[in-house]
């Protein structure tokens, strides 16, 4: 067979991809932003943690989990030794997460045997635990992929005599403290609270916003969704509120923007974690709607969308590498023998354009890269 | 008597022969009018339904978000009708889109630079799953669903998951946000890849190859047909149009992700056969194809603007999706 048809074909395409690019034409829409400066920052979001625990607890502070100089010396004369078992290290999350129990526990002569990746699978994490048993670690922190499934492997941990700290959940039938010594998540509802706080500024009186949420029962998902309801109830009444759920990720674009179209009175969106948020924004830019945008978590581009002065107005941050250095203490705390917290949470972060920057560096633990300081920079005084 | 014949003949066929070629391939299915009739009952539903359901900037939502299906299908149509199957295309759309936005980042931000590798790259990939399939006799189900986890780890390993932002408004325009001859980009890269395809499929003697090498490989290998080299070259072009894709999606999101689309394959491959396409190659046509990510995509936006829960959206559309099928293929 003669190939030049197809390399006619390609040829002819890609002149006539380049005729297409040549005629391209519209600019994008600019996006005012006066909403956020409402806001004071440092009353902004809960002082405490607002959130309860998987079991209804209520949130020990991290501050409770200091330890004296003499608890240190306990802790380093105990030479223990800390396995870690995460759902998958392919997330800038666990990865902050592993970093600040590893460098928290190594300031105490603590020492990490090994971090097992599960990459989201039941039966290879069981494994890793199991494996990790064999080591004989004096504890184990992890986060479970699964809430039934893992349980009984759990179980094994406390009866091999291995101290147990969680992060984020607790599988289920794990009784605290005969089985596990404490959890440490963020406060998830604080998180919430502080994308509704934000949203409801830029929000006339009466107006409606959605809420673009996960639709599969998830605790810290449900969480964040809760307390933008509940603090929309409480302190605007006013806003009316209309939700759409999502259960495939990938989806959100195309969900959030028929959502969008379907509801044309909606003000202002809340979107369940910062991926989903940015897929709403792509819809909305290919739409041409321009309403403020909050959500819950940072990564580099929502920081950028933040620092942008866009859409996205501000976000509840987790912080991760905090929430590591909490459980490594929880850890030690319970390696000595003194009695820890059923839960402890992590005090929410709020990040908008004017404290980005700094936000960026709080959470990730390194200074922001160069996309983010020049998307700042063009965004100058606004952004900080 | 014979002499008439003759001149008639002589003198009709261009004519006649441009029209029902024309005819033919909007036609170019068993039941394809069944096909047609399903889309219209769909919209009708809708229309009556929902209020914002039949509206332009509607219709202009649903042509965006099926854009990415629709270009890939249209590859995905040349690999059925040749009696393959590529599985990796979403894989490769993934990988593509990170090589286009590295490419920005790191080689030259100019939009040229963005689109020429994710093209290449996309290419690249069909080139190796045509090869492959082709060369080593393996069949195209284990080599691309080979490629399928390659192409995807190594979109996750080149920035160790993590996405590439991209800066050139330019780019953003041309393949995402902005107008090309009135119509939203993504729309109108969409009718530039079905307009290549109708032309390359039913114009041109390459599709006429390739119906032949999936219809009857024998025959066609008799009648001198490289069945090898038309069937690399479907992959090739699906490969380029899951790199185009790309480019159309990392536009609108200003960033690469490697873990986008994933599953999407599935997405594709029910609109081919939706379509009209049959699994074991040799029929099929492009307008069935853009038909079927059409019903699909009209079905997924429908169900949204009636507020109907995501649960109970998936067990319609696959309810209505096997319906439509049975309905069309009979």
């Amino acid at each position: 067979m003669k190939v030049s048809s197809p390399v006619r074909f390609a040829l002819a395409s890609g002149v006539a991809m380049g005729a297409l690019a040549l005629l391209s034409a519209a600019a994008l829409a600019d996006v005012p932003a006066s909403c956020v400066k409402g806001v004071d920052l440092a009353t902004l979001g809960p002082t405490s943690i607002v959130g309860q625990g998987p079991h209804g607890e209520k949130a020990a502070s991290v501050d409770m989990l200091k330890l004296s100089d003499a608890d240190a010396e306990k802790v380093k004369a105990g030479h223990f030794k800390v396995g870690i078992s995460m759902q998958t290290v392919n997330l800038d999350w666990s990865q902050l997460q592993v970093q600040g129990i590893t460098d928290t526990l190594k300031k105490y002569g603590v020492s990490v045997t090994g971090v097992a990746s599960a990459e989201y699978q039941v039966d290879k994490q069981i494994a890793d635990i199991e494996n990790t048993i064999q080591q004989h670690p004096d504890g184990i922190i992890s986060i479970p992929v699964d809430f039934t499934a893992t349980a009984p492997t759990y179980k094994k941990v406390s009866q091999a005599g291995i101290k147990l700290v969680f992060m984020d959940s607790i599988p289920t039938g794990l009784e605290h403290p005969k089985e596990y010594a404490s959890m440490v998540s963020a406060d998830s509802q604080g998180n919430g609270q502080i994308a509704a706080q934000i949203l409801a500024s830029c929000v006339d009186k009466g107006g409606t916003i959605g809420l673009v949420n996960f639709g599969v029962d998830y605790f810290s998902t449900n969480e964040r969704t809760k307390g933008v309801r509940e603090w929309m109830q409480k302190n605007r009444p006013d806003i009316k509120m209309k939700q759409v759920d999502f259960t495939d990720p990938s989806k959100v674009s195309q969900i959030a923007g028929d959502f969008l179209t379907a509801n044309p009175d909606i003000k202002g969106v809340f979107a369940v974690w910062d991926q989903p948020a940015l897929d709403t924004l792509s819809a909305m830019r290919a739409q041409n709607i321009d309403i403020p945008v909050t959500t819950v978590d940072l990564g580099l581009q929502s920081a950028i969308e933040i620092a942008k002065g866009g859409p996205l107005k501000a976000t509840g941050s987790q912080r991760p590498y905090d929430q590591g250095a909490a459980e490594a203490m929880a850890m030690m705390n319970a390696l000595i023998g003194k009695e820890t917290p059923a839960w402890v949470g992590v005090q929410s972060l709020p990040v908008v354009q004017s404290n980005v920057l700094e936000s960026f560096k709080t959470v990730f633990k390194k200074d922001p890269p160069a996309e983010l300081t020049d998307a700042c920079n063009a965004a100058k005084p606004a952004c900080n | 008597m014979t002499d008439r014949i003759a001149r008639t003949v002589e003198t009709a066929v261009p004519e006649r022969s441009r029209a029902s070629a024309l005819a033919q391939t909007l036609l170019r299915s068993e039941w394809p009018w069944m096909l047609y009739l399903a889309f219209v009952i769909l919209l009708v539903v809708f229309s009556f339904a929902s209020p914002w359901f039949l509206s332009i900037d509607n219709f202009l939502n649903i042509g965006r978000q099926t854009t990415l299906v629709s270009i890939v299908a249209i590859g995905m149509t040349f690999v059925i009708i040749a009696g393959q199957i590529d599985l990796s295309v979403a894989s490769a759309l993934a990988l593509s889109g990170m090589a286009a936005a590295l490419a920005m980042a790191h080689i030259a931000n100019f939009w040229f630079v963005g689109a020429l590798a994710g093209l290449g790259t996309g290419a690249l990939v069909g080139l190796i799953n045509g090869a492959l399939t082709t060369r080593l006799a393996i069949p195209s189900f284990l080599v691309t669903l080979g490629t399928l986890s390659a192409a995807r780890g190594l979109a996750m390993m080149v920035t160790d998951t993590k996405p590439v932002i991209i800066t050139n408004e330019r780019y953003f325009r041309i393949f995402g946000e902005g107008n090309l001859l009135g119509l939203p980009a993504p729309i109108a890269w969409t009718l530039a890849a079905t307009i290549g395809g109708v032309l390359l499929l039913h114009y041109n003697i390459f599709g006429r190859r390739i119906y032949a090498a999936g219809g009857n490989p024998t025959a066609a290998l008799y009648s001198g047909i490289q069945i090898k080299r038309v069937t690399t070259w479907a992959f090739v072009l699906t490969g380029a149009l899951a790199g185009l894709a790309a480019l159309v999606l990392s536009a609108r999101s200003h960033a690469a992700r490697p873990d986008v689309v994933q599953g999407m394959e599935l997405d594709v491959i029910a609109s081919v056969i939706l379509g009209g396409c049959s699994l074991f190659g040799g029929r099929g046509f492009i307008l069935g194809t853009l038909l079927g990510s059409l019903i699909i995509g009209t079905l997924n936006n429908g169900l949204v603007l009636l507020g109907v829960s995501s649960p109970m959206q998936l067990i319609i559309k696959g309810a209505i999706i096997v319906a439509a099928v049975a309905f069309t293929k009979r």
